[in-house]
């Protein structure tokens, strides 16, 4: 819909969400390296966020 | 909060094991007369769980749960979750293909299931469908260790506790993850807020895939409340939901504002904590509910942030739109703009919402949940995720939060939230459509429909092939065909331009106006609510069928269902079935209940707990059959009669002291066949005669087995006896006719190979059951005030003059006697009852009453009859007990003439018939009768006029003729029964031979016959007056008129210890919920009775772990002397003869300690509520 930048973010129990692009990462919230439209970020997490169990639940069991 | 139970743990599950080790007797869930204990629902919760993990379930894996709305589906939920697992709705009654989509989706290997589930799990599943489990029934043995609970649930707070499918915009519904963390922090915080606690009677009737089903069930189950759980009749029909809730009694619920709409507070004023929300709630519906003493609270929240995150009262009045609350503790709500940039104060924005509510996001939707579920730049919480509502709000002045519509195609039609784009998406799934586009426009009955966009214009024009994939309240009421959809100046799809066409074509006056009087009647009401020609493709569906409904009651007064609507269809087929249904009498009559006690069978079973080996309440038949007889068309034929009078299947069981029914399946009827062909005729008489006085005085145990027997008796090659023994509690007089012709019914269609010609029964013996607590429900207050007054200083106790005291409990043995009165005597009753316009019996009757007045000198008597309440035509082919015991007060007056006393006894008959509201167990308690178990209360003589034809069994090819079968035993000291034979009357004595004599009863017969021969005969001068014959009967023998002694002497006062009488103590105030009476004080003074004995009676059997008799429970109604009785048969029965009895310590500080937890928060707490469970 819009043209808009995001980047994909992940927290510290990996899981990801999106964030406009060049606006602050709010606490606890890391760049995850990847950058790009909306759809485009989406897409990238369909990929990569295999597991979608928080990590210290992964690691707990 | 010492006073409630402790709202920590890891888990929900946890807090609800640690609930059901504090009060494992406590009801968890009920329905009608089926109830779950606590401890029931763990150890069969437990018993699935461990089957659950054998087949690998465990934490993170999700297990169908696919049940009808039976107690049993907590049951399920809970199992599930103690395994570990992950629990996920299922529909039966959904449609087939979603139900596959969701099971595909979730990765179901398992699915819980009844046998309604497990038929649409093979449905729509086929060869390919998930593992099928039954849930534990109660019987089955628990693989748990002694204290009940085998394992703690292993999921740790982050672990999945459910999936809920909600609706999704690329056309799959998508499964919202909820972790046990979110379950439990809205689950506490909810206590809170609904002030749920111990004495809370929850309403479920959320359907289990809808959010608010958390409020139905957990919070009710952590505080060890009651939930009562509405099936699903229930929940579609108005009236019935009115009368589930006001049955129920229950005083707590969640309620969408559609069904609330349908509902009148006035007649539920014990629901005090009103939930309400899945949609906007209206202005008018808070006038209506939210008023003083009563709490309407609004609620708030998508699933995917758990259930509410925001909530409020509401009270009258206020603004519109209405405003939704506050957030609730621990949650936060933003509001927003496009950019995620909060708006300025009062401005409109986008909802966004982060705490404990937010849930782990979309199974298998890693890109979606990302979009939804994003960073939390606000609260400064490390890594925090906030949910995107979708929903338009803004803050009111006061802080509360507005509700404004949706930012994107979601509509809510009935709570449901439901995005366009999946339905859409459906359609265009069918090969002749290019495209689809749905609209949601308001509806003229309330809310909003759905209509439908197709291209190409020859697209098929009927939703049949969506139907599978779409629940109801997404299946569009409409479907219009385009040759393009219009797009708007921006290159969009025009949805406005959608919504005007839609609004155009609505087919309101399809509706016609109708040619019968009901058609146009009923036209009126559907252009009302907006539906057109056909009921469901114009626009109903099942809320407006129940508004249909409900209109129709009040309107019409015809007694209509929502099934009516959903076959009928179309307005004249409605109108059709509409006009066969019984104008509504009030109380109005439903159909279709489940097995519901009615409280004369309540009493019956009371009696029989009373009284466990004796059966003065069997009912036998024998029926002499002279000709061929087909044995298997016999025993097949009465089978088909329990197949249609569903009453002869029942078991009444118990749960604590409650008696419930449950219905069991037909089944083969066992029918022995006994030969005694090879006797002599005396001797086979003699012994036919025998086994028929055995069979019909063997006690039926209506708990654990059919409430009949019957028996063949084999005479000759073409002679046979059929006998059966009914249990007064499925049986009455008038239900032998209806028996006999069935049988002979079902019999004629088996022989002659053809369908039976009976037509289908009108109502069932629990549509009766709930009838008449309607009835008594409305009429009972002021019936009760007139058998008050009625019965206002009447004497409690007729002692006629015996020849033995009356032994210190009552033994119910029988013996007959009876005598035909003289022809001329019969000649002179009728005379009477002739001139005065009265009945034979209001002849007899009154002479009784002379008779009683000459026997025992007090001029006042009340004696026992019985009235029939089949007032209803749809309870007359019924078999079933329709008998009330009523008292007749028989007032004899030496100066008035016979003749004025016939006209009172008359007037008697038909005011006590005229007051059927209040049922004789609350006319006693009303009138503070001390119980005493020598004899029955209030009532020791009974009077009963049989005017029945002959019954006759006609079986085809056969000649039946009824055989007189010994009566089981006597319920009553003496009960008189009068027959009329042909011209004349016979007059039958049943009396009990521990107090009588068989001479004296013979003398009794004589005297009644005297009596009132001479009184028919001179009716116009003073009764007093008119010369008798020499009295017949004796005075009583000597020191006859006590009673005995007990064979266990009362043990001296004050013998019982501190502990059994604090134990004691306990569980009166457990079952009274009362407290401030001493050691001396009689049970039923202090609002004690029959039914509360029962469960007293229960409770200590299970505290005390050995058999009571109830009776004892009559003969001591005092704390102070049951405690000596209970301490001297412990001692008896070889128990500890220290002191304090450790059997009975134990069990009192375990009573005193679950008390002090299930203690109210309004009461004072005390110091020694700690867990003691485990000494």
């Amino acid at each position: 819909m819009t043209d808009e930048q995001y980047v994909v973010v992940r927290n510290d129990e990996e899981q990801y969400s999106i964030w406009p692009a060049g606006r602050t990462l709010p606490a606890g919230w890391h760049d995850a390296g990847f950058g790009g439209a909306k759809q485009e970020c989406l897409d990238h997490i369909e990929t990569v966020w295999t597991d979608m169990r928080p990590l210290s639940l992964r690691q707990g069991g | 909060m010492s006073d409630r139970p402790s709202l920590t743990g890891p888990t929900v599950v946890d807090m609800i094991l640690e609930r059901a080790r504090a009060v494992p007797d406590a009801i968890a869930v009920a329905q009608w007369g089926e109830e779950i204990t606590y401890a029931e629902l763990v150890s069969r919760a437990a018993l699935l769980a461990s089957r659950l993990r054998a087949l690998g379930v465990g934490p993170e894996t999700r297990v169908g749960v696919c049940l009808e709305r039976r107690p049993a589906l907590v049951v399920a939920v809970l199992g599930v979750l103690l395994s570990g697992g992950c629990f996920v709705p299922l529909d039966p009654a959904g449609p087939r293909l979603r139900l596959l989509d969701m099971a595909a989706d979730a990765g179901l290997d398992v699915v819980v299931c009844d046998p309604a589930g497990a038929e649409a799990v093979s449905e729509a599943m086929g060869d390919a469908a998930p593992r099928r489990l039954a849930v534990p029934d109660g019987t089955e043995q628990p693989d748990a260790d002694p204290d009940g609970v085998p394992f703690a649930c292993p999921a740790r707070p982050d672990n999945l506790a459910y999936a809920l499918y909600t609706s999704g915009s690329t056309g799959r519904p998508k499964g919202v993850l909820n972790t046990h963390r979110n379950l439990l922090g809205f689950v506490t915080g909810w206590v809170e807020i609904s002030g749920a606690h111990a004495g809370t009677r929850a309403l479920g009737i959320t359907s289990l895939g809808f959010d608010p089903i958390v409020i139905d069930l957990f919070v009710p189950l952590v505080v060890g409340a009651t939930i009562y759980l509405a099936g699903d009749a229930d929940r579609a029909d108005p009236a019935r939901l009115r009368r589930f809730i006001a049955e129920h009694r229950t005083t707590w619920g969640f309620i969408t504002p559609a069904v609330l709409s349908l509902l009148d507070p006035a007649a539920l004023p014990e629901w005090r904590m009103v939930m309400c929300g899945g949609e906007a709630i209206p202005p008018a519906l808070i006038d209506r509910w939210g008023t003083p003493g009563r709490t309407l609270l609004n609620t708030y929240g998508p699933t995917e942030t758990t259930v509410a995150v925001v909530s409020g009262a509401l009270t009258t009045p206020q603004p519109a739109p209405v405003p939704i609350g506050h957030p609730t503790p621990g949650h936060r709500c933003y509001v927003v703009d496009e950019r995620l940039q909060p708006v300025e104060p009062g401005a409109e924005g986008e909802l966004l919402i982060g705490g404990p509510g937010v849930s782990r996001g979309y199974l298998d939707r890693p890109g979606l949940t990302a979009a939804s579920f994003i960073p939390d730049p606000f609260s400064g919480e490390p890594g925090a995720r906030l949910y995107r509502t979708g929903d338009m709000v803004r803050y009111a002045e006061d802080g509360r939060l507005v509700y404004l519509g949706r930012r994107d195609g979601q509509v809510k039609v009935h709570g449901q939230r439901i995005e366009l784009g999946e339905i859409a998406a459906v359609f265009e799934e069918h090969p002749r459509v290019t495209q689809a586009a749905v609209v949601a426009v308001p509806h003229p009955g309330g809310g909003v429909e759905l209509v439908a966009f197709l291209t190409p214009e020859d697209a098929p024009d009927d939703v049949g092939h969506a139907a599978s994939r779409l629940t109801a309240a997404m299946l569009p009421a409409r479907v219009l065909r385009l040759t393009e959809l219009p797009i708007n100046a921006s290159g969009k799809l025009d949805r406005a331009r959608l919504r005007a066409l839609a609004a155009a074509d609505r087919p309101a006056g399809d509706a016609a106006e109708g040619t019968t009087t009901t058609e146009r009647a009923l036209a009126a009401i559907w252009r009302r609510l907006g539906v057109g020609a056909d009921f469901f493709a114009g626009g109903g569906d099942s809320i407006t069928a129940m508004r249909l409904v409900a209109s129709v009651r009040d309107e019409l007064g015809l007694d209509v269902t929502v099934d009516d609507v959903f076959t009928g269809r179309t307005l004249p087929e409605i109108a059709a079935r509409f006009d066969k249904a019984t104008r509504r009498t009030e109380p109005e009559l439903t159909l279709g209940n489940p097995p519901t006690l009615a409280p004369p069978q309540r009493r019956l079973w009371f009696l029989d707990q009373l009284a466990p080996d004796s059966a003065p309440y069997n009912i036998a038949l024998a029926q002499r059959l002279h000709g061929p007889l087909d044995r298997r068309a016999l025993r097949a034929a009465l089978r088909s009669v329990a197949e249609r009078h569903d009453v002869l299947r029942w078991r009444i069981r118990q749960t604590a002291g409650v008696p419930y029914a449950v219905c069991e399946p037909p089944s083969d009827v066992d029918l022995p066949v006994v030969d005694l062909s090879g006797y002599a005729p005396a001797e086979r008489d003699a012994r036919l005669r025998t086994l028929l006085a055995a069979g019909a005085a063997a006690p039926l145990d209506l708990a654990t087995a059919t409430p009949w027997r019957a028996w063949l008796y084999a005479l000759g090659p073409d002679e046979h006896v059929l006998a059966l023994t009914l249990h007064h509690a499925v049986f009455d007089g008038w239900s032998r006719d209806t028996l006999y012709t069935d049988l002979a019914a079902a019999y004629a269609a088996l022989v002659e190979d053809r369908a039976t010609d009976l037509p289908p029964l009108r109502a069932s013996y629990a549509d009766y059951a709930v009838w008449r607590a309607d009835r008594d429900l409305r009429d009972g207050a002021a019936d009760l005030v007139w058998w008050t007054e009625h019965l206002r200083d009447a004497p409690t106790v007729l002692d006629l003059p015996r020849d033995r005291p009356r032994p210190a409990e009552q033994t119910y043995r029988g013996a007959e006697a009876r005598l035909a009165l003289p022809a001329e005597t019969g000649a002179a009753v009728r005379a009477l009852a002739a001139d005065l316009g009265a009945t034979p019996a209001g002849v007899l009757l009154a002479g009784l009453g002379r008779l009683l007045h000459r026997l025992t000198g007090s001029a006042d008597n009340v004696i026992g009859a019985v009235v029939a309440d089949r007032r209803v035509a749809a309870f007359d082919d019924l078999v079933g007990f329709f008998i009330d015991m009523v008292p007749l007060r028989l007032r004899s007056d030496d100066q008035a003439d016979f003749a004025t006393q016939v006209r009172l006894a008359t007037r008697e008959l038909m005011d006590v018939a005229a007051h059927p509201a209040a049922p004789l167990e609350r006319v006693v308690e009303k009138l503070g009768i001390a119980r005493d178990p020598s004899h029955a209360p209030l009532t020791q003589v009974m009077f009963n006029v049989l005017n029945l034809t002959e019954p006759r069994l006609d079986l085809p090819g056969l000649r039946g003729e009824e055989i007189e079968v010994d009566k089981p035993g006597s319920p009553f000291d003496l009960t008189v029964y009068v027959t009329e034979r042909g011209d004349g009357f016979e007059v039958e004595f049943l009396y009990n031979p521990d107090l009588f004599d068989a001479a004296r009863i013979d003398a009794m017969l004589a005297d009644y016959a005297n009596v009132v021969g001479a009184l028919a005969a001179n009716p116009a001068v003073p009764a007093g007056s008119v010369a008798l014959p020499e009295r017949l009967s004796p005075e009583a023998a000597p020191g006859a008129m006590r009673v005995t002694e007990a064979a266990a002497p009362l043990p001296p006062v004050g013998a019982g210890t501190a502990a059994t009488e604090a134990l004691i103590a306990t569980i009166w105030r457990e079952v009274l919920e009362r407290d401030g009476f001493g050691p001396d004080d009689n049970f039923f003074d202090i609002g004690g009775n029959s039914l509360a004995i029962a469960a007293v009676h229960a409770r200590l059997r299970t505290w005390l772990g050995r058999d009571l008799r109830m009776v004892d429970l009559f003969r001591h109604p005092n704390i102070r002397t049951l405690a000596a009785h209970l301490d001297a048969q412990a001692d008896d029965t070889g128990g500890s003869t220290e002191a304090v009895n450790p059997e009975i310590a134990r069990a009192a500080s375990r009573a005193e300690a679950r008390r002090n937890r299930n203690r109210r928060p309004r009461r004072a707490s005390s110091t020694t509520g700690q867990e003691n469970d485990h000494e």
